[in-house]
């Protein structure tokens, strides 16, 4: 008896361990000669994530539903243990792949590593820079900052002369980029706008976004923006106990709310500033097909591109800030507008900035 | 400074500071209860990620907190009873297996979510329930206390609650004094006729139920769902609050307060004018003071007791 259950108890925690990362050791699918575009995407993480990789299979879906018998794709999960990452990488670069897609700065390096020994496929990585001297990769990273923006635009726009709130998740350069346009966003409609700033300091203690939250909502902060992954949604939390208004990010955070049958805090979510991954993933495939796409370089995408954009939300609409909200994606995709960005920045000139919206 | 000193002035903050408080408070006080019996249970943090889990899953399917509630305290018994089963019965390095159940909380939470759900990151499509908050009504009326004692979640007076009932059950019952005897020295337990294996069984549970009561509240009052990852290491900074609270459950739980009270503050980093970075160190900062006072007043102690030791043994010469 006594040696089932311990066998028991080992397979569980085996079981638990394996299956966790079970999608990173599917097979490649043997992958034969035609004209059919063969793609790969390589998850460094799950589908699921209501964000990043949920909107790159929503991007992928579209493509092949308008490329139908032109284009393949697969996407293979390899989970969080980043320890399979590099064998998933490797597996898919010898599977005979057209293009092979990863994401986030967690891959760069292993992608660095890799890329220059198969010299014959194409890569393409999104949310980070390769190395430019690697000729068979093409990156896109997102002009954050011009979503961003649109934010702060509304965000200074409901608050009148109350201040406004951000809570990042972590003092970097991506959340920083989030920062800096969403400043100048609520500046370009009160130059006087006051900005109150908190960093959470990870991306998943929602608890402690919720605290961060409460804390600028009751000095006085009338709209919140966060930029923290799970973390940020305490901001939501927070905006109902003090029925105050938040804004989302990455993907429609309302929606997100609506499903968990949260309507009362859905309510609350203004709108949500939005990486369409989606959209750039089709866009470059689309580009790869008409042979425009040059790999070894690297593409900063916004507004012009789609990718990047803001939930045009009942609220936006009820509240008569469509126009106005419409009028800025215009007038940054076509230029006339420049958003600044933190890339480049140092901490000083940061700081200098943080401290002139206190 | 002063922005500091108008921050603690408002009730806001002091509710804040029991409710930072209240899931460390359970860790801690099951940390407690499993050291006091001699065995170091470090899947607080597994319990606590299991309990969050099972609270939102079973309220969502049976439409009700108290379900989700009780689910929740029944898996964090379990992760302990499993520890226990490895420690005890399988004699597995106590530290190691608890290591290990927290990584397989952190993974089979996700895992499981998204057999159930479909989710992977976080439980958005389960419709789950909160448990209620307590005395609203009196928030408002009793004047400058009402404001940060009233209003609060259920478990968080229920946390309070449970440091007397713990400091009851380990100084005031027979099963108790047993429990700190297993701890004390399990041999002489043993040689008196205590089962040591039971009473670490009965304290390992117990303590994945404590922090179990703490994960149901991360899930279903903190917040109303589930997310990866979501205690964020309470369960390591209960550990940190037990060992700066010594042996009592009333050290334990000033302890927890004083980790909640530097929490809330660092909460407040974008109305205090000192570097965030600074403001982030305050919670570790307060852990390192505090450990260091308890260890040197436990050393003097240490001291104070050889010497009316030596000072016993001499005169008890001088006596012959």
């Amino acid at each position: 008896m006594k040696k089932y259950i311990s066998l028991l108890l080992v397979l569980m925690l085996a079981l638990s361990f394996g299956l966790t990362g079970c999608a990173g050791s599917d097979e490649p699918a043997p992958v034969t000669e035609t004209d059919v575009t063969k793609v790969v995407l390589l998850i460094n993480g799950n589908l699921g994530d209501r964000s990043f990789f949920d909107s790159a299979e929503v991007g992928f879906n579209q493509l092949v539903e308008d490329y139908a018998g032109k284009v393949e794709v697969k996407i293979i999960e390899m989970g969080f243990d980043n320890s399979k990452w590099e064998p998933g990488l490797i597996d898919a670069s010898e599977a005979g792949y057209d293009v092979i897609v990863v994401g986030t700065w967690q891959m760069q390096e292993l992608l660095e590593d890799i890329a220059p020994q198969y010299p014959d496929n194409n890569y393409i990585i999104f949310d980070t820079v390769a190395n430019p001297e690697i000729t068979n990769v093409y990156s896109m990273v997102y002009k954050q900052n011009e979503c961003a923006f649109l934010a702060g635009a509304v965000a200074a726009s409901v608050a009148g002369n109350e201040p406004i709130g951000f809570l990042g998740g972590m003092d970097i350069l991506v959340i920083n980029d989030f920062l800096v346009g969403y400043i100048e966003g609520a500046q370009s409609v009160n130059p006087d706008v006051q900005v109150k700033i908190s960093y959470i300091g990870d991306f998943n203690d929602s608890a402690k976004g919720k605290e961060m939250a409460l804390a600028q909502y009751q000095s006085g902060v009338a709209i919140g923006f966060n930029v923290a992954g799970q973390a940020g949604l305490g901001q939501i939390d927070a905006a109902a106990e003090v029925n105050k208004l938040a804004i989302g990010v990455d993907s429609d955070q309302e929606a997100l709310f609506r499903d968990m049958g949260e309507d009362a805090k859905a309510d609350l979510i203004a709108t949500s500033a939005l990486k369409e991954v989606g959209n750039s993933l089709y866009r470059a495939i689309e580009m790869h097909m008409d042979g425009t796409l040059v790999y070894g370089e690297a593409e900063a995408l916004g507004l012009a591109e789609g990718a990047v954009g803001y939930v045009k939300s009942q609220w936006i609409i009820d509240n008569g800030y469509a126009d106005m909200v419409d009028e800025l994606v215009v007038k940054i995709a076509a230029g006339d507008i420049v958003v600044s960005s933190a890339n480049g920045l140092t901490t000083e000139e940061l700081t200098t900035l943080r401290d002139a919206v206190k | 400074m002063s922005s500091i000193i108008d921050i603690i002035g408002t009730s806001e903050f002091w509710y804040s500071v029991i409710r930072v408080t209240t899931p460390i408070l359970f860790a801690a006080l099951g940390a407690l209860i499993s050291d006091s019996a001699g065995v170091i249970n470090i899947a607080l943090e597994g319990s606590m990620l299991w309990s969050a889990f099972a609270g939102v899953v079973f309220s969502a399917w049976f439409d009700s907190a108290w379900i989700g509630l009780l689910a929740a305290i029944i898996i964090g018994g379990l992760v302990g009873l499993m520890l226990a089963y490895f420690a005890l019965n399988l004699k597995t390095d106590i530290i190691l297996s608890a290591i290990a159940l927290n990584l397989m909380a952190a993974g089979g939470t996700i895992f499981l979510l998204f057999v159930v759900s479909g989710d992977r990151g976080i439980s958005s499509s389960l419709d789950s329930r909160v448990l209620p908050k307590l005395f609203t009504g009196l928030a408002d009326n009793v004047p400058i206390i009402g404001p940060v004692i009233f209003g609060h979640n259920v478990l968080t007076y229920v946390a309070f609650v449970l440091v007397f009932v713990t400091w009851f059950f380990m100084f005031k019952t027979p099963m108790g004094l047993r429990l700190r005897a297993v701890g004390e020295n399990f041999h002489a337990a043993d040689s008196v006729g205590i089962s040591v294996k039971k009473i670490q069984y009965q304290a390992l549970v117990l303590s994945g139920i404590m922090a179990g009561l703490g994960g149901a509240f991360m899930s279903m009052g903190y917040v109303s769902w589930f997310s990866q990852n979501m205690t964020a290491g309470r369960g390591f900074i209960a550990l940190a609050a037990k060992a700066m609270g010594g042996v009592s459950p009333i050290g334990t739980m000033i302890a927890s307060l004083f980790f909640g009270f530097a929490s809330a503050l660092a909460n407040y980093e974008a109305e205090i004018s000192v570097p965030a970075e600074f403001v982030k160190m305050i919670p570790y900062i307060f852990t390192i003071v505090g450990l260091v006072v308890y260890a040197s007043k436990k050393q003097s102690d240490v001291k104070r007791a050889r010497q009316k030791q030596a000072e016993a043994a001499t005169s008890s010469k001088g006596g012959e």
